[in-house]
């Protein structure tokens, strides 16, 4: 049945996603919600939030029955002139939810309200909870660079911009500074990491950058967008494809069997993609597919891979397939009870939640 | 503008008095901050029990959450073996469903499925719906008959309604109201209570099973410790029920309405000598004799030692904690400690315990943790040595902590003990690990 999950909890929504690009960002975060979005989303799929020292300035809009049923932005728009005053933020965001979707709350509307009130530049995301992180990347990305990215002129080797790398894809201690360092000993100027650095100056500076790296399929709109407006080219690159592939398999005490005829990996589009390329240096007669409840781009996918939708489906698919090894997020295995050949836990926040 | 947190005074925040409590500490006027400190204003079910748990406290009961996905997002922390995972189940609305409401033609088929998916049949299906429910106006009780007819088991909503916080029927007092509703008239026992307002059992060690069990009320009889459908049906049977947590009068309500059991309300208490009161109260209001002396001295000494030893300490007091922030404060202050801090949002009803505390300790401030102004609060320079709630252990990293937010709760003179013990523990922690090189 379409929606129906029985064994397997929700994953991160774009709400979440959202808001974990602007987390380091500096500016004032309103989940426009009742309360309930904002814990969801600082309480379990912003792992920065209780670790980072700096306090990140996160806002539930504090909705209630009447400012939905009335329509009152006006109300909201108070509320953040307040906060304005209070904290001095350089720009502010505000990232929808369910209640806004249900009202018809219109984005651009508000923002124009809030530019016009607060003199500030405002940022605001039209999610609606009930699609997935990666979506959710994709429009904060799109929106912060449509009101902060200018014209600059670039230099050869100038900057690198990474895009795509937010706790929802990547583990927390994500080794993103060696690969600064790795980047800046082959000549780059600068790297910058979109949805890690601090700061929101990386995005104002982005039309200078030379060239982006796309790390996840969260990043990929943006890099577009970029290339159309800036004339800056992308490459799609997944930066700790061996690292990650040899730790997975360290960490299920078996060895890459010649017995795997047939593997399925889960994850990210890209990811899984770099985890097939290295795979199959090891076992270059095996069917790989790469599976992904995520956004699935065609030109980045083979025949053979699948996109899944449904609980129902995803059993079904793997029932069918018959495979001698899957690389997954181990809460997958709730669904598959029935699979018992081998199976390589491949972490995914945005899955699991688990850090 | 200079960036400092706002706060006020005990003193003048008694001076404006309860229908001028300053819009600073109001809920409904200001952005919400979202902090660790007010995780679970804002996400109940995120720490302790939200609607979706406490929804699955009928045994046997399982609970099908019909929402987008970002509301069941958390419930991923409660699939643990040996947690709640495998009693829930999703039906996740994309955003057709949330604007035409076409989903709640599925629902009964989705109940369907989720019982047959179960190794054993429910006692009953909670659904439970959210905001966007909340705005398409779904007559959910229609559709719970609906699915009844379908799976032949009780089917209940539970509304987990954010919009609705602060209303008069907030869904913390809904769903208390709801796991009591399959309850139907049982034969009386004389002897018998049930104890309400709590999701987990009171502390074992409590004063009040004995207290009861002494006037002749042999089963004392709670929610949380029913294993089974019959130990619940038992709960039919109370002579009376006693309301531990003001959230549970719309459930008392509920059950003298509909299986005429009376009820009488205990307030959590952590001055000694009010506890005593209330005990004389109780007993009169039953009839019959309350002799606490042993645990009122017990207790009392507890007090005692705790303040001789450590007069001197600072208190910060918060309000994520098994209390009421300005009562706790109230009785620290009456013990002789020093509260300098607090952090809670005062209703009108706390200005019985800010009008003794702006007598005692006029300079206490009071801060709101849902101020986006407590984006600048800084610990330093405070000289906060003891942080009670799990709040206050927040914003003051160096001091000892005593979070004392755990799920069984404290009540009563043994539930004083249990905080200063806590207090004493978390003093010698912290000595220990000063010493420690």
């Amino acid at each position: 049945m379409k929606g129906l999950r029985l064994f397997l909890s929700p994953f991160a929504p774009d709400d979440s996603g959202a808001a974990s690009v602007f987390h380091a960002l500096g500016g004032l975060v309103i989940i426009c919600d009742a309360g309930g979005c904002a814990g969801n989303i600082c309480g379990f799929d912003e792992p920065r939030w209780e670790t980072s020292t700096a306090r990140s300035a996160v806002f539930s809009a504090g909705l209630r029955d009447m400012d939905a049923i009335l329509g009152r932005d006006d109300r909201l728009i108070e509320k953040l002139e307040t906060a304005c005053m209070q904290l001095e933020p350089s720009f502010a965001a505000i990232i929808g939810t369910p209640v806004p979707a249900v009202i018809g709350t219109d984005y651009l509307g508000l923002k124009r309200l809030a530019e016009q009130k607060l003199k500030l530049p405002v940022v605001t995301v039209d999610t609606d909870g009930t699609k997935l992180y990666d979506e959710g990347i994709g429009k904060a990305y799109l929106n912060l660079f449509k009101t902060f990215a200018e014209k600059e002129s670039s230099a050869p080797n100038g900057t690198v911009g990474i895009l795509g790398a937010t706790p929802l894809d990547f583990p927390l201690d994500a080794p993103w500074e060696n690969l600064r360092q790795e980047l800046l000993a082959e000549d780059w100027r600068q790297v910058a990491i979109y949805g890690v650095d601090e700061g929101i100056e990386s995005f104002r500076r982005a039309g200078g950058n030379s060239r982006n790296l796309v790390v996840s399929t969260s990043g990929l709109t943006a890099a577009r967008y970029l290339e159309r407006s800036f004339g800056t080219p992308f490459d799609i690159f997944y930066p700790f494809a061996a690292e990650e592939l040899k730790h997975a398999i360290d960490q299920s005490g078996k060895m890459i069997s010649l017995d795997w005829k047939k593997i399925l990996i889960l994850h990210d589009q890209f990811h899984s993609n770099a985890l097939r390329q290295e795979l199959r240096q090891f076992l270059p007669g095996s069917i790989i597919v790469c599976g992904t409840w995520f956004q699935q781009h065609t030109k980045h996918a083979e025949e053979q891979d699948k996109r899944f939708r449904e609980e129902d489906e995803f059993q079904m698919y793997v029932r069918e397939q018959d495979f001698d090894c899957i690389f997954a997020d181990r809460d997958f295995l709730r669904a598959i009870p029935f699979y018992q050949k081998d199976f390589i836990d491949l972490p995914h926040f945005a899955v699991s939640g688990s850090r | 503008m200079e960036k400092k947190p706002y706060s006020i005074s005990i003193k003048e925040l008694h001076a404006a008095g309860r229908d001028n409590i300053p819009k600073e500490l109001q809920t409904d006027t200001h952005l919400i901050f979202n902090s660790p400190a007010a995780l679970d204003f804002n996400s109940p079910g995120a720490q302790g029990f939200g609607v979706k748990r406490a929804g699955l406290s009928i045994p046997g009961s399982i609970m099908l959450l019909i929402s987008p996905g970002c509301c069941g997002r958390n419930t991923a922390a409660l699939k643990a073996p040996g947690k709640f995972g495998e009693r829930f189940a999703y039906l996740l609305l994309d955003e057709n469903d949330i604007v035409t409401g076409r989903h709640l033609t599925k629902i009964p088929a989705a109940i369907q499925l989720f019982v047959e998916s179960r190794p054993e049949i429910p006692s009953a299906v909670m659904l439970c719906i959210t905001c966007v429910d909340a705005l398409l106006g779904t007559d959910m009780d229609r559709i719970c008959r609906k699915a009844m007819e379908t799976v032949h088991l009780p089917v209940l909503p539970c509304y987990m309604y954010a919009l609705t916080r602060e209303s008069h029927r907030p869904p913390m007092v809904a769903v208390r109201e709801t796991v009591y509703s399959l309850l139907r008239p049982g034969k009386k026992q004389a002897n018998a209570v049930n104890l309400l307002g709590f999701f987990a059992p009171l502390q074992e060690d409590t004063e009040l099973y004995p207290l009861l069990r002494h006037t002749g009320l042999r089963h004392v009889r709670e929610l949380s410790r029913c294993r089974n459908m019959e130990e619940y049906h038992e709960l039919s049977r109370a002579n009376f029920n006693l309301v531990l947590n003001p959230e549970a009068r719309g459930a008392a309500r509920w059950l003298e309405q509909n299986l005429g059991i009376p009820s009488v309300e205990l307030t959590r208490l952590y001055q000694i000598d009010k506890i005593h009161t209330q005990y004389q109260i109780l007993a009169m209001t039953l009839k019959t004799r309350i002799v606490d002396v042993s645990w009122f001295t017990d207790a009392q000494a507890v007090v005692n030692q705790f303040c001789r030893a450590h007069g001197k300490e600072v208190l910060a007091v918060g309000s994520r904690l098994n209390g009421n922030a300005f009562e706790i404060a109230l009785a620290m202050v009456r013990y002789g400690l020093t509260v300098a801090e607090i952090y809670a949002e005062p209703t009108p009803y706390d200005y019985f315990y800010i009008k003794k505390l702006a007598k005692l300790s006029p300079k206490t401030r009071v801060y709101s943790n849902l101020s986006p102004t407590m984006l600048h609060y800084r610990s330093e320079g405070k000289g906060i040595t003891l942080a009670l709630g799990a709040d206050a252990c927040y914003y003051h990293p160096t001091a000892a902590h005593v979070p004392f937010n755990e799920e069984q709760q404290p009540f009563g003179y043994s539930g004083v003990k249990r905080l200063f013990n806590a207090m004493q523990s978390a003093l010698e922690e912290a000595v220990r690990k000063e010493v420690r090189p």
